[in-house]
């Protein structure tokens, strides 16, 4: 395992070596032009008595950051350094870098690669140039005709900060992601915005291998390289909102004009390193945290992330930085406009809406009005689009294709344009609203023999669906290392409080789809770890690894205040002291489970859930359990949670306070 | 310690996933008919489970990725004139041939200022008349459909439409 890491280690990264700007430029002729060299010393003089190199701005110039072995640059790219200490050392970057401004390029250097160092570091010349004062006269300024041309292109009037919210349908993006637009400036002959033809600044892997397993072993390890990516605002729109019918949460930020250059200047900086990517740690999130700390320098936010970084959490991030944040805007998912759409149809519409969804061709009731069928076919035309997303987004004339194609036709038919939709911004799910991403709770439990105990719980991330709902979606539970524990306070037999350890699981979601005429998606949900069994399956007690899955049908009301699910589940589990199927030390079974979850207060759940579990062949021949959960949110990070247990051989109560942070 | 945590994780989450996928397609050109398409910028091609997964990691497939230098690749801008105007098509085929059938939509308005049409209310409401010549058929072409929006805005001089002359 080790060895066959470092064989990935070794080849990640190694391409994308191109030529050092350090190795092409020429440096100062300090015989042949010895005022500049003057000059040149007397800017070192005086950056190292002002010890430019210590300041903070400096430091987030460069990423570096204090860790335990000293000081060390994020950045991972060589050419991000002009000196070959630079990754280590601010002050040896902060000379090389003043000696790079005097240095020339040979003519022809046109390579992609290589720009004058003024031209590659526009952020520190301009924060340099604010220290020292640079003389025009003394320190020429080259031409950077690309990094104007992208300046031009970005066209930039404001910032905004871009979270994209959960998706459960995929595990690796249940986590949401947030990129940079750069809003430009409105359109100058009608003064409206146009907003997808701003660009979008994105954080990203550049992934080399189609072998799943090898994919996520790098993705975690940081053995792919993460570049930042410009990419217009309108292929992120149609990614998310519309492929993947995930809503974007915009946060304007309260840049200055110096700072958004600043941004842009220091984002070009950057465009000529990279930064290992580490899904949960330094991911997408995490480096545009980075970067808007370089552009302002007072703001504090990188010190707010901790492992895992959760995008949401970049969020809370900017809210800690009072004013940062000057405007929500909201942009919402396919999903929810045709949601929108719904609401203006009573029911007869909403039936003719769902047969069209699967035979386009089903007439229209004669005489209906054109502004309701242009209603109803509107509303049709983006449940075909919900319904096969991924099908239309790959392929033409497919059956989806030739459906949405006959629909559209119906719609041009009638020559009457569309009124623009109004969608309802859902307030209470943003991200920053939410509880933090980690738990603990402490409290006290006791069992139906009377035993006392203290009752433990911890979790990695990062919520599940007692938790209090704002900033959540209403439908998802997905647990990183949830565990639970008690020290019982009476004394066993040899005189020791015992510590036990209930329950520990790797991974847990629970992904519900309430059922309706226009979503018929399965729920479903999967839970791998280790519990404590004390049933008949061992003397006494022992811990099984576990690994449990079941789908099955969610009905809720439409704004899921009540929600109730089933489904069938599968269980395998395995343990040295197990009697299993067949005197092995695995167990196997099968059965239904299902819940009742009552929204009673935005912070306060009631979630009872259920399971049988069926072990043919296998002693007990089944077990069960029944368990109740009454949870109040005393405030964003405080809850107190009330639970009931009740299983084949005991049963237990318990009451915690838990804490988010 | 936590990276074996995570890897562990992770790993089990991606091995649960790909049972019965041993290796995606590589991502090839993409380029062709089509064109700017999302599926191909996104994807780079016609993608497999890992082109998926990457893609919503935040992970970067194939050969339409765009630097912050934008590259040389046509399918990212957004500055206005002919080239900007198609790729633009491209990329929202999808959310653009509702629009047109629609009349009008945020891709028509902004690909009225791509072209430099006078009115966008005009250019809905050309667009939604010649529907049938833009997209003839559930077969068409992402540049199909992107030539035939062009020709059909070039073609009605009243919408004034200067940068695609």
């Amino acid at each position: 395992m080790v060895a066959a890491l470092g064989l990935l280690a070794s080849g990640a990264c190694a391409t994308r070596l191109g030529r050092l700007t350090r190795d092409v430029v020429r440096p100062l002729d300090r015989s042949g032009d010895a005022a500049a060299a003057g000059y040149l010393s007397e800017l070192l003089d005086r950056a190292h008595r002002t010890r430019l190199s210590e300041r903070v701005e400096w430091r987030r110039l460069g990423h570096w950051r204090d860790t335990l072995t000293g000081i060390e640059s994020q950045a991972d790219g060589q050419n991000f350094f002009l000196s070959p200490h630079g990754a280590t050392s601010p002050g040896a970057e902060l000379d090389a870098t003043l000696r790079g401004f005097f240095a020339t390029l040979a003519d022809g250097e046109t390579d992609a690669d290589v720009q004058h160092p003024i031209c590659q570091f526009p952020a520190r010349y301009r924060w340099l140039d604010r220290m020292l004062g640079f003389d025009p006269a003394r320190l020429h300024r080259p031409a950077c005709p690309r990094y104007d041309e992208f300046y031009q292109r970005v066209d930039a009037d404001r910032l905004s900060f871009v979270f994209s919210s959960y998706y459960l349908n995929n595990p690796a993006s249940v986590f949401g992601h947030t990129f940079v637009r750069i809003i430009k400036h409105s359109n100058t002959r009608d003064e409206e915005r146009r907003e997808l033809l701003d660009y979008a600044i994105e954080f990203s892997a550049t992934v080399d291998t189609s072998n799943a397993l090898i994919y996520g072993v790098k993705g975690l390890l940081g053995l792919f390289p993460g570049t930042f990516r410009n990419i217009p605002y309108h292929v992120k729109v149609r990614q998310y909102n519309d492929t993947e019918s995930r809503d974007l949460y915009e946060y304007e930020l309260d840049f200055t004009r110096e700072e958004i250059d600043t941004f842009l200047e220091h984002l070009w900086e950057l465009g000529s390193t990279y930064f290992d990517y580490y899904y949960v740690s330094e991911n997408c999130s995490y480096h545009l945290l980075g970067a808007l700390e370089a552009a302002r320098p007072s703001l504090d936010l990188l010190s707010h992330m901790h492992w895992p970084v959760i995008p949401a959490d970049t969020i809370k991030a900017l809210y800690a930085n009072p004013g940062l944040v000057r405007e929500v805007r909201f942009r919402p998912s396919l999903r929810r406009q045709f949601l929108a759409r719904l609401r203006g149809l009573d029911g007869d519409q909403r039936a003719l809406v769902e047969r069209l969804g699967y035979d386009p061709t089903v007439p229209l009731p004669v005489g209906m009005p054109s502004q309701r069928a242009i209603a109803v076919l509107d509303a049709a035309q983006d449940l075909v689009d919900i319904q096969h997303a991924k099908e239309l987004t790959f392929e033409t004339d497919t059956a989806p294709a030739r459906m949405k194609q006959r629909l559209l036709e119906r719609r041009a038919e009638i020559a009457v344009p569309s009124e623009p939709l109004s969608v309802a911004t859902p307030w209470s799910s943003m991200p920053q609203l939410g509880h933090d991403s980690r738990r603990v709770g402490l409290g006290m439990s006791a069992d139906d023999t009377g035993a006392l105990g203290v009752a433990l719980d911890a979790r990695l991330a990062l919520h599940d669906l007692a938790d209090p709902a704002p900033g959540y979606p209403e439908y998802s539970q997905l647990e990183f290392l949830p565990t639970r524990a008690r020290v019982r306070l009476d004394e066993d037999v040899t005189g020791r409080r015992r510590f036990e350890l209930d329950s520990i699981s790797l991974v847990r979601i629970v992904s519900l789809s309430a059922q309706n005429r226009f979503d018929r998606k399965l729920s479903w949900k999967v839970d791998a770890g280790m519990i404590r069994v004390a049933d008949a399956g061992c003397s006494g007690y022992c811990y099984l690894g576990q690994l449990a899955m079941g789908t099955g049908l969610t009905l809720a009301t439409s704004d899921a205040r009540v929600m109730t699910f089933a489904t069938l589940d599968v269980h395998l589990a395995a343990g040295p002291a197990l009697d299993g199927i067949a005197g092995s030390p695995i167990r196997a079974g099968l059965g239904p489970a299902g819940g009742l979850r009552l929204r009673l207060a935005p912070r306060l759940i009631s979630l009872t859930t259920g399971e049988l579990i069926w072990l043919p062949t296998q002693a007990p021949r089944a077990t069960w359990l029944a368990r109740s959960i009454l949870r109040l949110g005393l405030a964003t990070n405080i809850a107190l949670d009330l639970e009931g247990q009740l299983d084949n051989r005991a049963a237990t109560a318990g009451l915690m306070t838990m804490l988010y942070f | 310690m936590r990276h074996l945590v995570s890897a562990l994780f992770v790993s089990l989450l991606v091995a649960g996933a790909s049972a019965g996928v041993a290796t995606a397609q590589p991502a090839g050109a993409g380029y062709g008919a089509a064109g700017c398409g999302l599926g191909s910028i996104v994807f780079g091609a016609k993608p497999g489970f890992v082109q998926v997964f990457a893609a919503t990691t935040n992970g970067t497939f194939g050969s339409q990725t765009f630097g912050i230098t934008f590259g040389t690749s046509n399918c990212a801008s957004t500055g206005g004139g002919a080239v900007a105007a198609k790729s633009f098509i491209e990329t929202n085929r999808e959310a653009f041939a509702k629009d047109v059938s629609r009349g009008s939509g945020e891709t028509i308005d902004n690909l009225a200022t791509l072209s430099g049409c006078a009115d966008s209310k005009a250019v809905g409401h050309a667009l939604q008349k010649n529907f049938r010549q833009i997209f003839p058929s559930a077969k068409a072409s992402n540049t199909e459909v992107s030539s035939a929006t062009l020709e059909s805005l070039k073609a009605d001089k009243q919408l004034a439409c200067s940068l695609l002359i």
